[in-house]
């Protein structure tokens, strides 16, 4: 339960336990499992509600669907992309003027911090904010918050490899046995960015030279990871998501997962309001119910994710947060500022280029 | 004399750098049934586009009835449609999604008239073609024939004042061909359209027209009537390609006496050309056998090769100014070999 | 010669060419000017101008050597494929030619993304159908591995195949047979004669085929993009597509890899039009006559296989393989493993975003194919049969979008019209425009074909009857151009429902469509899932297709 990333930060144990308290508005409004600050007459009248999400279209598909139940007036529409796509693509409209979109999840929070910057989220305090740890949002609160905890580890396929010969450690994986028969993710993904940066803080380049010289094949998004495995294509999943593990699991598939030593790497989704967003209402309603207990429970149920809202249950079949040792960036200024070293060095990785 | 129907002068037609028709001018009366004759490329086709208003001349002025429908001069041009005039083209140009009275009906039905004078017309003109059995037919099952017949019968349906023939019957076989060509006539004849004929057979052109226009290379050989384009061409090109014609070699002696080569003195018509090098002799105004009628020119031959055309032998004779084509009637059959006397007058020596 | 009336017809067709050059030329100057631009990607005018991005290509030698190595092998199969078959159905008397000429077009409808994955699912190493038939009849390791170069050249050449044999068999058919019976009269043998007589003459046809498979290939996207990069195999345009979807985005290596394969397909779309011209009077005969065919005696049986063969491969083997893949639950090593369900159609169909790009899709396939005709039509009458100066220039400017890569005019497109105050960025209407702007080269084609078929003396007669040119249209034209019409309208109809290249930069969470969506769950979702919208959308194309063509023989009154 140790955190790798020094002293004079509280274990993550301890931020669950207590969450820090904010302010938001003076009148919520309760709702059916949840508090609000939105007008939800306006939300109902905008009638529609637009996401942006690296998520898996399933699962996005799933998470609006079930906002939708909650609210039937308000009709949802998603574009899923993964994370450098998907804020690649809202760079380009933002620059012309074009506002599509209200609420935005990005999974590389070098990402989150560069949007900021540029005034891209709307401040909006939620109610239901004072669950989460400070740790676990913006500060001053409420431009964007942790939706949810992305974790990934090693994973194989048990049919061709033998537990007892299967990996225990991230350095284990760049055995040469794995060669040609190893995947990744692509560098546009947040949790690759994250596995790398905390990789290369604890080996250094080497590291991924030898990566890189078992030519693993990098993958837009883990169902690719996971079906190519599961088939037998593939032997070992290197950057395999535990919450895809679950799901997979749940289906009956033949995977098996691997805590690696040193931990599981760390990424957040985090999910904030766009500003000039079509919809402001909608999306201030959507927040406070996506963040709530209700909508923390069924966004996990959807996707096996772990939930970073204090006293919130671990995912179907899933292991609770504070029992896991993780890996993640302390300065995530620092970490956004690797961002261009990083797609260099993976391009080479993943053969692209 | 009234008015003529048609004045074309100083017609010319280019295409970027060829000059196709070459400053032409001729008038046509009314009723007349003029021909332009000339081999391909000679222009006459283009002629006839430019008067029905299909093709942009470069110069020249072309009137139908004394109204201007071209001046390059005043920078005038009627469009095709206005110009009242009607055209049967060489590939009938039927159109096959329509019946034969719809194709026939179109230019009354263009002109807004009422429906009982439409019919009333199509079945007039489809009588007079004979093809009134067929006014229902879907167009695009008519054999070449018919469908040259519904061209003709949809070209006279409104009445035009002009009526323009673009090599109509080319694509017919022989047969047809020359029993269409009487029927065309009459029809011209009892209709009294004033008509402008393009052709490149010359036997046609003789057959039906009033007056014929020789052309070559975009200019105007010769116009005339049928018998003086035959009788009296007034080149050598209009000799050749009017007729089946002998050209002989030579010069002019004296006055009304033309040597040939190889000797021979020839009593020829009168002429005002100055140096004439040839003389033109048509095929069909020489005889082998006969008793020379007085004041001929007589030669000795001998027949070379004898071909059977049907309605008429034509020989190959020698003689001394080289080889001569004979055309005798069937009944004159003279085997090869066989030594003749030639004898022709001298009104049909043409000096060219 | 026939002249509109000045004042309407002119200014309706000026009206249409200014808004085709707006439409085409527009995009292709910000493909142009990102490609110079080095300084922050996406910025117009751009910041700062330089080559880099052009020099920078030296780092993208393989990935170029890598297209025209497939470009090369896949234009060999398909040429050889299309030669074969052009050869079996139209000079032998193999029985039941007529209908495989018609099964020939299926492969067209399938569209090579859907092709791709039914491949990936026979060929795939370990687990593709194919492979796991040849290890239970006892063969050692895989058959096939179609996630390799020559896996890539081989789909590609299976689909675009059929477009290679409907050229090389018109050259044929066109063919004057008194060349070929002189031949045989002189006492030459069949075989003598087919290569001595017969393939001297339709080379100039093959070969201008050859040259326009190669420029097609050069810009072909979807089986390079499901099949090549699972193994890390890149070309040019599935490296455009990597440089444009990270953050930051290298738009500049895009346009300037964009532009240089844009360079390759027009010199390559030049000389097949040269050698076009040259060929074609050799061989067009003025009768009607069709070359008789070879009796091919005992080998008509092996011929009849070869040509069966070649539908087997591309049409009954991948549907077979994409619908046993749609019904399973994931698709597993071992086939008699799996579990069937019919979630796969379920999600597909009844999912907001999923349905909805089906009836996008339709939509704009209908409003396209309608208004993209009509269009068409006026400009098809210009170039061919007015006499407006510059028409031929006009008809470049609407051929243009041909040679551009459909992936690299769909990047134009975006940056053309996200930079315009008008609202249409993420909507359909958009994905209209950008759909009848790649489409007008193929209306054109299409129309021009049936054009110049019409004989000018036709439109001519009812002009010298009276007819106005309205009337003339009205009554002679447009009729006379009602089959070639219909079928423009449905080679437009098909090309929109499964346009790509181009719809995945522009759609918008509102205007999803069909083929963008299916590659979307192929990345994110399973295979399966895929695999049943694939199905759905070659189903409804199929459908479409004979409905089409009922309706087209009804309007043409006969037999289509």
């Amino acid at each position: 339960m140790k955190l790798v990333h020094g002293a004079g930060a509280m274990s993550l144990a301890v931020l669950l336990a207590f969450p820090v308290v904010a302010s938001a508005c003076d009148n919520p409004r309760q709702m059916d499992g949840f508090k609000t600050c939105a007008d939800v007459a306006k939300a109902e009248q905008e009638g529609g509600l637009v996401l942006y999400s690296p998520d898996p279209e399933e699962n996005s598909a799933k998470l609006m669907e079930a906002f939708h139940q909650a609210f039937p007036k308000i009709t949802t529409n998603f574009i899923r992309l993964q994370t450098g796509a998907l804020y690649q693509k809202l760079m380009t409209e933002r620059r012309a003027k074009v506002y599509q979109v209200d609420v935005l999840q990005l999974t590389d929070m070098g990402f989150v911090l560069d949007f900021q910057k540029r005034d891209g989220y709307v401040q909006y305090v939620s109610p239901e904010m004072t669950a989460y740890n400070s740790d676990f949002k913006s500060s001053p609160e409420g431009y964007w918050t942790w939706g949810s905890f992305i974790m990934a580890g090693l994973a194989y396929n048990p049919k061709l490899l033998k537990p007892e010969d299967a990996p225990k450690t991230w350095k284990d994986a760049l055995d040469p046995k794995y060669s040609g028969v190893i995947n990744t993710k692509i560098a546009a993904s947040g949790l690759q960015h994250v596995t790398w940066y905390e990789l290369h803080t604890l080996y250094g380049d080497d590291y991924f030279q030898k990566l890189g010289e078992l030519k693993p094949r990098g993958f837009d998004s883990y169902v690719q990871q996971f079906d190519r495995t599961i088939s037998g294509q593939d032997t070992l999943i290197h950057t395999a998501q535990y919450s895809a593990y679950l799901l997979a699991k749940a289906k009956g598939a033949p995977i098996a997962f691997v805590f690696p030593e040193e931990g599981l790497t760390l990424t957040p989704g985090v999910f904030g309001l766009v500003s000039d967003a079509p919809h402001p209402n909608a999306a201030q309603l959507f927040m406070d119910w996506f963040l709530s207990v209700p909508g923390q429970t069924a966004w996990d149920t959807i996707s096996s994710l772990n939930s970073p809202r204090t006293g919130a249950p671990p995912p179907p079949n899933g292991i609770a947060t504070d029992k896991i040792k993780l890996l993640y960036p302390k300065d995530w200024q620092a970490f956004l500022a690797t961002h261009d070293q990083f797609v260099k060095i993976w391009a080479k990785v993943t053969g692209v280029r | 004399m009234t008015d003529p129907r048609i004045e074309v002068s100083g017609l010319i037609v280019r295409y970027n750098d060829v000059v196709a028709v070459d400053n032409i001018d001729f008038s046509i009366q009314a009723g007349e049934l003029v021909t332009l004759l000339g081999p391909s490329g000679c222009g006459k086709t283009t002629t006839l586009r430019a008067i029905a208003g299909l093709e942009d001349p470069s110069a020249g002025v072309i009137r139908l009835n004394n109204e201007t429908v071209y001046s390059s001069a005043q920078r005038r041009n009627v469009p095709s449609e206005k110009r009242g005039l009607s055209m049967v083209f060489q590939s009938y140009a039927i159109w096959p999604h329509m019946t034969v009275s719809e194709n026939v009906a179109y230019g009354l039905n263009i002109r807004k008239l009422p429906r009982a004078e439409v019919d009333r017309n199509v079945r007039r003109v489809l009588e007079l073609v004979q093809m009134s059995n067929y006014a229902d037919r879907p167009a695009s099952k008519l054999s070449g024939g018919q469908q040259q017949r519904i061209a003709v019968a949809r070209a006279i349906a409104f009445s035009p004042t002009v009526l323009l023939f673009d090599e109509p019957l080319s694509n017919l076989d022989a047969k047809l061909r020359t029993e269409m060509r009487v029927e065309l006539r009459e029809l011209q004849r009892r209709l009294d359209i004033t008509s402008v004929y393009v052709t490149h057979d010359q036997e046609e052109a003789l057959a039906i027209s009033d007056r014929v226009i020789v052309m070559n290379h975009g200019k105007i050989e010769q116009i005339g009537s049928p018998e003086t384009i035959y009788n009296r061409p007034e080149s050598i090109f209009v000799a050749d390609f009017v007729g089946a014609a002998n050209l002989i070699k030579g010069s002019l002696k004296s006055p009304g006496t033309f040597e040939t080569i190889g000797g021979l003195h020839l009593k020829a018509a009168a002429t005002t050309k100055q140096n004439p090098t040839t003389l033109a002799l048509r095929s069909a105004y020489i005889t082998l056998q006969r008793d020379a009628d007085p004041g001929s020119n007589t030669a000795n031959g001998t027949i070379h090769r004898r071909m059977f055309h049907g309605d008429f032998i034509q020989y190959v004779v020698d003689w001394p100014a080289g080889q001569l084509i004979v055309r005798r009637p069937p009944t004159e059959m003279i085997e090869e070999g066989a030594n003749v006397t030639i004898a022709f007058a001298p009104e049909h020596c043409i000096l060219l | 010669m026939t002249r509109p009336n000045l004042s309407i017809a002119t200014l309706m067709m000026l009206l249409v060419l200014l808004l085709c050059a707006a439409l085409v030329i527009y995009p292709v100057v910000f493909i142009v000017a990102e490609s110079f631009n080095i300084g922050e990607p996406g910025v117009f005018p751009p910041g700062e101008i330089g080559l880099h991005n052009f020099a920078a290509m030296s780092e993208d030698m393989d990935v170029i050597a890598n297209t025209l190595m497939v470009a090369f092998g896949a234009t060999i199969m398909a040429v050889t494929i299309g030669f074969i078959l052009a050869w079996i159905l139209t000079r032998t008397n193999i029985p039941g030619r007529a209908r495989l000429e018609r099964l020939m077009e299926l492969p067209y409808y399938m569209t090579p993304l859907v092709g791709a994955m039914a491949w990936g699912i026979l060929a795939a190493p370990k687990t593709g159908l194919l492979n796991q038939a040849w290890r239970v009849f006892g063969g050692g390791a895989d058959l096939f591995d179609i996630y390799s170069p020559l896996g890539i050249a081989w789909v590609m050449a299976l689909f675009e195949g059929t477009v290679a044999f409907v050229m090389i068999s018109a050259a044929m058919k066109s063919m004057d047979p008194s060349l070929e019976e002189s031949s045989r009269v002189m006492g030459a043998g069949k075989m003598h004669t087919a290569l001595r007589i017969t393939l001297p003459l339709v080379a100039p046809g093959v070969l201008s085929a050859t040259v326009f498979v190669f420029a097609e290939m050069l810009g072909a996207f979807a089986a390079a993009f499901v099949l090549g990069i699972p193994g890390r195999f890149y070309v040019v345009t599935t490296a455009i597509w990597e440089a444009t979807q990270s953050f930051p985005p290298d738009y500049g290596r895009a346009a300037a890899l964009g532009l240089s394969l844009f360079a390759a397909m027009v010199v390559t779309l030049t000389i097949a039009k040269m050698i076009m011209r040259k060929g074609s009077h050799a061989t067009i005969s003025g009768k009607a006559f069709r070359p008789r065919p070879v009796d091919a005696g005992s080998a008509r049986w092996l011929l009849m296989a070869i040509a069966w063969g070649y539908i087997v491969l591309a049409v009954i083997l991948p549907l077979a393989a994409l619908l046993l893949t749609s019904f399973q639950r994931f698709a597993t090593v071992i086939l008699f493993d799996s579990v069937f369900t019919l979630a796969n159609y379920q999600t597909a169909l009844s999912t907001g975003t999923l349905g909805q790009a089906f009836v996008n899709s339709l939509i704009l396939g209908l409003s396209v194919a309608t208004i993209g005709v009509a269009i068409i039509g006026v400009l098809t009458w210009i170039i061919y049969r007015s006499k407006i100066q510059g028409r031929t220039a006009i008809e470049y400017v609407v051929m243009f979008p041909q040679a551009v890569p459909r992936l690299i005019f769909g990047l134009g497109l975006l940056w053309a019209w996200i930079n315009i105050p008008i609202p249409i960025y993420g909507t359909l209407w958009l994905l209209g425009i950008a759909y009848f702007t790649v489409f007008l080269p193929l209306g054109l084609r299409t129309l021009a074909g049936v054009v110049m078929q019409i004989d000018r003396s036709l439109e001519e007669c009812a002009r010298v009857c009276g007819a106005s040119w309205m009337q003339q249209m009205r009554s002679v034209s447009l009729p006379l151009l009602r089959p070639g019409i219909a079928a423009a309208w449905l080679l437009i109809f098909i090309a929109s429902i499964r346009e790509l290249g181009a719809s995945i930069f522009l759609m918008g969470p509102q205007s999803k469509v069909i083929s963008p969506a299916i590659i979307n769950a192929w990345l994110s979702s399973s295979s399966e899932l895929s695999a049943a919208m694939a199905m759905i959308l070659t189903v409804t194309v199929f459908a479409a297709v004979i409905v089409l063509f009922a309706v087209a023989r009804k309007l043409t009154g006969n037999p289509a």
